[in-house]
Formats: C-alpha cells, structure tokens, sequence
C-alpha cells in the first residue's frame, strides 16, 4: 500500500468507496504486477486501475495483462491503458501460419495519425519513466458489428432488404478508414469481425487494436484486404456460413448438392463466399465481389480502392432493387 | 545468338541460385555486353523491433548476409564460364535504409514493380526471375514477385526459372 496512491485516489475521487489503495508505478515494465487500486503515472497524469481486460474466445477468458481498464483521475474518464508488451507469435489463417508481433509504437503512430477520425478508436501515447511507449484509449461503448448484424430478429430476406443497405453503405465507410490508413502506408493488421464496433447513441462504425504488425513484403496490404472481404462476406450472409452453419439453418439439399469447391473461400476452405447459391437474391454485382475471396477466383483485388469502386456499383444496385 | 544485358534478380533463395545457374548455362558459349545480379533490399519491418536500434542491427545483418550470397552467385556464373568482366552485383539499397543515402533506391512497395523499374531504366533486354511455385491462396495473401514481374512487364524477355 502506497499512501501516495491514497492521497490521489482521496483527491481526485473524494466519492471512492475504495478501501484499497495500492501503489503508483511510472514504469509499467513488469505490467504483470500493476493490478486493481494501483495507479500508473505518465508524466504529470494519473490512471487508476480496475482490472486487467479480458479476452474471450471459445468460451473462455484469459486475461490481457498489458492492458489495463482505468479511470483517468484528472478528467474521471474511464480509458484503456495498453502497456508496451513484445508478443511474438504464430497467427493462423486458414491453412497458413505467419508470424505476428505486437508493435506499440506501430498503434502509437496510428492513433496520431487517426486522431480526430471518428472511424478508428482514439486515443494517444505516453511513454512511462523507463521509456515503455502507453496507450491511452478511450473506451468505445457499443457492441460488434458482427454481433449487431447477427442479433437482428428478421430473416435473411427481409434483413437483406432492409437492413443491409444501409449496413453496406456503412461498411464501405470503414473499408475507405482503411484505404486512408494504406495512402499513409499504415496497415491495420489485424482486420476480422471483432474489431469493428458499432457506437451506441451515434451508430459509427469504428476499427480497434492496430498492433499486429507481420512480416508482408509483395503484398503488404493483402491480409487487410482479406480481413475487408471477409467481414463482407459475414455482411452479406448475416452469419459465417459453413455447411455446417447452413445444415443448421436448415438449408434445403438442392441448394447444399449445388455447392462446389470453387464456392469456398480461397483461404478458410470451409467458408462460403458464394451466397447468391444460398440466397438467390443476392443480386450479381455483390455476388461477384464476393467471388473475389473465393478458391475459383482468378482475379484478385490488388487494392482496397479496386474493392471500393465494385462495392460502390453493388451499393447504387442494390439501393434500386 | 547474341543477348546484351541480361538482368537476374537475387533474392538469396535457392529460387534464385537456380535462376543464377540458369542463366550461366545458357550464356556461357554466347558473346554478351553484361549480367547483372540485383538484389532489391527487403527491409525488415521496422514495427518488429523494439526501437531503431535493434532495428538497425538487424538490417546491417541482413545486408552483410546478402553480399556473401551475391559475391557466391557471381562466382557461380564465372566457373560456368561467363566472362569475369561482364558480371556485376548490385544491391539496390532500399530509400528508408540506416545505411545508404541515395535518391535512386527500392520503394519498399513492391519488389517486383522495383525490379521491372531498374530493368527499364538499365536498358536490360532480358530479366530473369526465379519463382516459388506458390500456391493461389499464398499469392492472394503474400503476393508473389514473379507473378507480379510477369503481369506487369513490357518490352523485354523475361525467363522464368523454377
């Protein structure tokens, strides 16, 4: 216990019921001992801590400990700090392994360029006594837009008439976000449907986390673009369709029999890309940039701006049907 | 048969010793004005290390590693019987390299579009590349510079080596 920490708690949070006050730290290098009550101070500000953030996947919990949920004591806005932590490691993507690594100063220099552009997360960086590069981000209230798009109670029809429009012309909205991030010769990195959140009150549409940096020299923009089809692909079908998704939609076996290889994602080989077989009103301008991502494409899109112009033809189409 | 200037691009794989050796089979029995192996720098990705520092280690690493390959490349084709004269290395320094200030350098954009660059303003008529043999999945994530080369060259040969 730090009375240091208590005074700030006592000062800043006069209100605190805390009963726990534990110790300020400047250097956030040994992240793995800075927990709930302590504060973490970068240069003249304060952050009190919560906890550390969770990840969930397949159930289950593990936490982050280089990122920290926290309470700006200055302001009393509640941030994310995400701590300097040199991952490396293997990321799968369909049958590939690439090596990936976590890059502080990449997401550093990203939020400074994004700083003000309601499309990605915001929020800035400081670097703690030892030189360890903090972010400091502000927290994004809203839900997944995957989850949005999933939880939607219509079905597939009356949500493709509906509603897609208007998440399409959304979605092109990001897809531009991330053709200002490649002119800037910045990359996400890690493009996938659980970073792109939809803001309660404004409806934004708004990428997280940019520290995934990968070794990518001929096609560096290439798993962004993948990341980009592929969450259009979720879009368009309002579910990650596989067979074993469409056997529980109860699809009708003439449409399972017609199914080919060449209708399967290019990458996740059990992913289908080919939604107007499954849904025939999926008009040809979409379906076709859809079959961009599929394992019979011979075409490849080289650029996010080629992606744009053939959504933008599908969005004018499909806002006339 | 006479060729000129023959381009060979070198990325130290053995891809690209193959394509090396190629091209001294063929032209060891024919008169030629020059042989080029180029090696279009392939800096690591800053974002990888910690700071410029280690970054910069790195990269020296990479480029004393690559001039050994380049100078056993060059060897290659004069045991083959090319004319000692004709073969030259070049290292095309990348423009955000620690270590070479030149304004004529590789963008780090694109090696392929790089090399295609250097081919042209060389004035070689034949380019010759060494490939993978990568799969369409691979190509559609990583791209792949022999696919890019072969789409986007003109006005010159260009040999193929796998």
């Amino acid at each position: 216990m730090s009375s240091e920490a208590r005074d700030l708690i006592k000062k800043y949070l006069p209100d605190s019921t805390m009963s726990r006050f534990g110790k300020v730290f400047t250097d956030t290098t040994q992240f793995m001992n800075i927990d709930y009550s302590d504060v973490i101070k970068l240069g003249n500000e304060h952050f009190l801590v919560l906890k550390n953030e969770q990840e969930r996947r397949f159930g289950l919990s593990d936490p982050k400990y280089w990122v920290k949920r926290g309470k700006h004591l200055e302001s009393g806005q509640p941030q994310i700090l995400k701590l300097a932590f040199y991952e490396k490691f293997p990321m799968h993507i369909g049958p590939f392994e690439i090596q990936c690594y976590r890059s502080p100063r990449k997401e550093a220099r990203i939020l400074e360029l994004v700083k003000g552009d309601t499309r990605f997360m915001q929020g800035c960086s400081r670097d703690d006594v030892a030189g360890n590069n903090v972010r400091v981000l502000d927290i994004i209230r809203g839900k997944r837009l995957d989850v949005v798009v999933h939880n939607i109670p219509v079905d597939h029809k009356t949500y493709f008439h509906e509603h897609f429009p208007a998440i399409l012309e959304k979605y092109i909205d990001s897809c531009e976000a991330i053709r200002f991030l490649h002119d800037h010769d910045e990359k996400h990195g890690d493009i996938r449907r659980d970073h792109l959140w939809v803001e309660s009150g404004t409806g934004d549409y708004r990428w997280i986390d940019f520290d995934y940096a990968f070794e990518l020299y001929e096609n560096p923009f290439g798993l962004d673009l993948f990341g980009l089809g592929s969450i259009l692909i979720y879009l368009a079908g309002k579910a990650n369709l596989t067979m074993q998704t469409m056997l529980e939609l109860g699809t009708g076996s003439s449409i399972l029999n017609s199914l080919n290889g060449g209708d399967y994602s290019i990458v996740i080989g059990n992913r289908i890309v080919n939604v107007q077989k499954v849904y025939s009103y999926i008009p040809n301008s979409l379906n076709n940039v859809l079959m961009h991502f599929a394992s019979s494409t011979s075409v490849f899109y080289a650029t996010v701006d080629e992606l744009l112009i053939d959504m933008n033809k599908c969005l004018k189409e499909i806002k006339g049907l | 048969m006479t060729l000129n200037k023959i381009l060979v691009a070198f990325d130290g794989s053995e891809n690209s010793f193959k394509a090396v050796e190629y091209v001294g089979n063929i032209v060891k029995h024919c008169p030629i004005c020059g042989v080029s192996i180029l090696h279009v720098e392939r800096l690591p990705d800053k974002d990888l290390f910690k700071n410029d520092e280690e970054w910069a280690i790195q990269c020296k690493n990479n480029e004393n590693e690559m001039s050994i390959k380049m100078a056993e490349a060059k060897d290659i084709l004069v045991k083959l019987g090319v004319t000692a004269d004709v073969v030259v290395a070049e290292y095309f320094a990348s423009c955000k390299s620690p270590f070479h200030d030149t304004d004529i350098c590789a963008t780090g954009r694109s090696i392929g579009l790089d090399i295609l660059r250097i081919r042209k303003e060389g004035n070689y008529d034949t380019l010759v590349v060494g490939r993978r043999g990568v799969s369409k999945a691979e190509e559609f994530l990583f791209g792949s510079v022999s696919t890019k080369v072969v789409q986007s060259a003109a006005d010159c040969t260009v040999w193929v080596v796998s």
